[in-house]
């Protein structure tokens, strides 16, 4: 990694930062898009860094139209403030990312980063219908619109979700936002036994109305909420027989974000199996019903590998989330390049051919 | 025409019965289920992914256009030979390759009919959520390639949604699996792109896709309203109400009358709209939903209301709405069904628009549609034998698209761009917004050998109206 110091540039509209990102190209200058930050360890070091180009400017919502249950806003809004605006019509966006509070929206589509609440309403890919970026020719360029449903060209919202930033910078997103539930409840169960906890979970997950979260944590806990019309959710608290917990037990686990810290990703099913692979003690909380587990995995790259290989084997992946950099640079953070990285990099040619966007951060 | 030596290479890949090219036999692949047709100079029948790869790859070497294809129910004239070429048929891929009950997903050739997945689900106690109106017909290949919804996508969501893998043939020939029933894979979201890419980018050869377990409790109420405005407030209230309906379908009083006198299926013909209103999850949550859908329908004017009380009902109410275009044949023989989305609180604007388009045209419009989404579908109904009638079909239909757009829509929910509305696009996009999605047209297939002439504006096809009103496209922008 060449150490240079970078120019650190914080525009105040779309057009400027589209125009900062072109002249950056123009002259070979390596551009690192920056949100809030929260996910900074991500990926591979940036091979080199001339131009760090923050969003944060870009913090507006530019339209919340309560009725269409739709919202627009700019990138670097965090998302607790768009949180807030869409409180106020009782609606909000499910999204609840660790190392919270902090990420804005634009990150949060770039790393593609979820939360428990994945468990039932899917990732931002599933809600995100329309979609802004500037390309580093200057161009800004839409797809999608403010609407729910929309086949109308290509779904480029897509090609840039969870793209870090290797073709284009975010500065602006649409998404269909949701109603708050009718009803809201929270429930815990510990355990002595890791078998008991996932017997538990799996008696959760597997109740005619499923919850709408629900985090295994390798101490035997194990937490679960559910949303829903009042007598559905009371009858599944009852079918389940936890204790009630505290609401703000959600906003505590979201602050998660340890200093070496993995995700692993595999088919639903194979999850369990994955996680006895990692150390005697290892720390994790998991989303058994997303198939996806956090590992705060301390400092030794040997049991990394040895998790990857087993993750990677069941078609899933291993990312560092975060880490020291000498470990990042020893394991990659990626792992495996996936079998169509030739096409991926035939997209990146596309969109960003002079390679000035993150390079080192992604897989292309 | 093709020469005769590429008919026999792609014979070779085939089987003889399997390349149809003698003139008769090709006019039956000349349309999809739009307006507009144009005769392949070849249909080839694949049965496996390894002949539809090889049939690319003679194409590619000849410079052949290819339209992958499945049933032909598409809307838009995806699976119109614009170009000529092949007309690549998937259809004989229709192997329900495996049901996995335990990961809750199906992996499906893309010529298995949407309904027959369904079908087979049901017996493990799952379903397959996007449900087009042609669920008998359509396949999940077309289905992925049109990124299709239907009525209870409201709440389920639309197709790129379920999808969780596929296998694809790109331009080249090569074969390639894209993302898999693993979250948050590696790399970039090929198989988001592809979905809904209208055979511009790939030929789809296997699709994986998510299933969902059948709701225990179902409850489906039909009721009628004064007028479409009252009615489209009603979807509204339900929404701000923070109720979100496995469905919520719209068919006005034309639609209604067809429907009854077709289905007697109990629909009210007095109204001027009708509402079909369906919540599923467990017992408790369909009860107490119901009530809360009664009591806002109610508030705005809702009447006539009616819940299916058993199955057999709630398959009638749904048949009514289902098979609604069949029963539009009552009216006039012929019909342009558009598809365009709005902001569901400008329903009531755009649809008042439709009507007067309607009447000016001096053409019955009956609306059938998926209100809670905001995606309309003006119907346009009309008698092909009477004279000139098709320009003023094709004007009403683009007005009303107009309109459509006017309001911060988009050109389509759910029935794809294809040929009918190509010539429209630059009303919603720039020049840019075109160029960067071209640019991934470009990455994928080189050549511009798949399904050409589709999706992006084709200046050498005359589109008399379009040049005076590109104008307005920026000020209908989204942001």
């Amino acid at each position: 990694m060449v150490v240079t110091t970078p120019a650190v540039e914080k525009p105040a509209t779309a057009e400027e930062l589209a125009q900062r990102l072109h002249q950056a190209a123009a002259s070979g200058s390596m551009v690192v898009p920056v949100g809030g930050g929260r996910a900074a360890g991500m990926g591979g070091a940036p091979l080199r860094c001339d131009v760090e180009l923050h969003t944060t400017r870009l913090d507006r919502v530019l339209e919340h139209s309560q009725a269409d249950m739709v919202v627009s806003v700019e990138a670097g809004i965090k998302l607790e403030a768009l949180q807030s605006e869409l409180g106020k019509a009782g609606q909000f966006l499910p999204l609840d990312p660790f190392n919270s509070p902090g990420h804005t929206i634009g990150g949060l589509l770039a790393t593609g980063w979820t939360g428990p609440l994945r468990q039932r309403y899917g990732s931002a890919r599933d809600f995100l219908i329309g979609i802004r970026v500037a390309l580093p020719d200057g161009h800004l360029v839409s797809a999608g619109g403010r609407v729910v449903k929309n086949v109308s060209g290509y779904d480029m919202m897509k090609l840039h979700f969870g793209a870090m930033g290797s073709l284009g910078v975010i500065v602006a997103a649409s998404f269909k936002v949701f109603p708050r539930p009718l009803h809201d409840v929270t429930v815990e169960s510990r355990h002595g036994s890791i078998e008991d906890a996932w017997a538990e979970a799996t008696h959760a997950l597997e109740l005619p109305l499923a919850p709408a979260a629900l985090e295994l944590f390798s101490d035997g806990r194990v937490l679960a909420r559910f949303f829903g019309s009042p007598d559905a959710v009371n009858r599944m608290v009852a079918e389940l027989g936890w204790k009630n917990a505290d609401a703000s037990v959600w906003t505590e686990h979201s602050r998660r974000g340890p200093e070496s810290w993995a995700r692993i990703t595999v088919p639903q099913h194979a999850l369990r199996g994955i996680l006895t692979t990692l150390p005697a003690h290892a720390q994790w909380w998991a989303s058994p019903g997303s198939g996806i587990a956090n590992w705060s995995f301390g400092n030794s790259p040997a049991d990394v590998r040895k998790a990857r290989a087993a993750a990677e084997a069941a078609h899933g992946s291993l990312v560092l989330m975060a880490s020291p950099a000498e470990i990042a640079a020893q394991l990659g953070a990626w792992g495996t390049p996936p079998r169509t990285i030739q096409l991926m990099g035939r997209l990146k040619q596309a969109f960003d051919p002079t390679g000035i966007l993150n390079p080192g951060r992604f897989v292309v | 025409m093709l020469p005769a030596s590429v008919i026999e290479e792609l014979r070779r890949i085939v089987g003889r019965e399997s390349v149809i090219d003698s003139a008769n036999d090709l006019h039956i692949f000349e349309r999809d289920a739009s307006i507009e047709g144009a005769l392949p100079d070849a249909v080839v029948l694949a049965a496996t992914t390894a002949q539809v790869s090889a049939v690319i790859k003679v194409a590619a070497k000849h410079h052949i256009p290819v339209v992958p294809r499945g049933a032909g129910t598409g809307l838009s004239g995806g699976a119109v030979t614009i170009r000529g070429g092949i007309a690549l048929q998937v259809t004989r891929m229709r192997r329900i390759i495996e049901i996995d009950t335990v990961a809750q997903t199906a992996l499906v050739e893309p010529g298995v009919v949407n309904q027959e997945l369904s079908l087979a689900a049901a017996s493990h106690g799952l379903f397959y959520a996007p449900d087009p109106s042609s669920q008998k017909a359509c396949t999940i290949g077309g289905n992925a390639a049109e990124n299709s919804g239907g009525p209870h996508c409201l709440y389920y969501g639309v197709t790129t949604n379920h999808v969780l893998g596929m296998e694809v043939v790109l331009a080249d020939g090569s074969v390639h699996w894209v993302s898999g029933d693993s979250p948050d894979r590696i790399g970039l979201d090929l198989c988001g792109v592809l979905v809904g890419s209208e055979g511009t980018l790939c030929a789809i050869t296997k699709i994986k896709v998510r299933l969902l377990r059948i709701p225990p409790s179902v409850a489906t109420l039909l009721a009628a309203f004064p007028t479409i405005e009252t009615a489209s407030h009603a979807v509204s209230a339900i929404i701000a109400r923070g109720i979100v309906p496995a469905a919520l379908e719209m068919m006005d009083r034309v639609t209604v009358g067809a429907v009854e006198a077709h289905y007697r299926a109990g629909y009210p013909t007095d109204a001027g709209a009708v509402l079909l209103v369906e919540v599923d999850g467990i017992a408790e949550s369909t009860r107490e939903l119901m009530s809360a859908v009664r009591e806002v329908l109610a508030e705005n004017e809702g009447y006539a209301m009616r819940e299916a009380q058993t199955p057999a009902e709630r398959d009638l109410l749904w048949a009514g709405r289902k098979g609604a275009i069949g029963a539009l044949g009552r009216i006039k023989p012929n019909y342009y069904l558009h598809d365009g989305v709005v902001p569901r609180s400008r329903l009531p604007q755009v649809l008042s628009a439709v009507g007067e388009i309607g009447e000016h045209y001096k053409l019955p419009v009956a609306n059938v549609f998926h209100a809670g989404d905001g995606n309309l579908h003006p119907n346009i109904l009309f008698d092909l034998r009477d004279r000139d009638v098709l320009p003023q079909v094709e004007g009403a239909g683009e007005e009303m698209l107009r309109a459509v757009v006017e309001l911060g829509g988009a050109l389509s929910g759910e029935h794809g761009i294809g040929l009918e509305k190509s010539a429209f696009m630059p009303w919603v996009f720039t020049p840019d917004d075109l160029d960067a999605m071209q640019r991934v047209k470009r990455a994928l297939d080189v050549d511009g050998l798949l399904n050409p002439g589709k999706i992006f504006p084709d200046p050498s096809r005359k589109h008399v109206h379009l040049a005076g009103r590109t104008g307005l496209a920026v000020e209908a922008k989204w942001w």
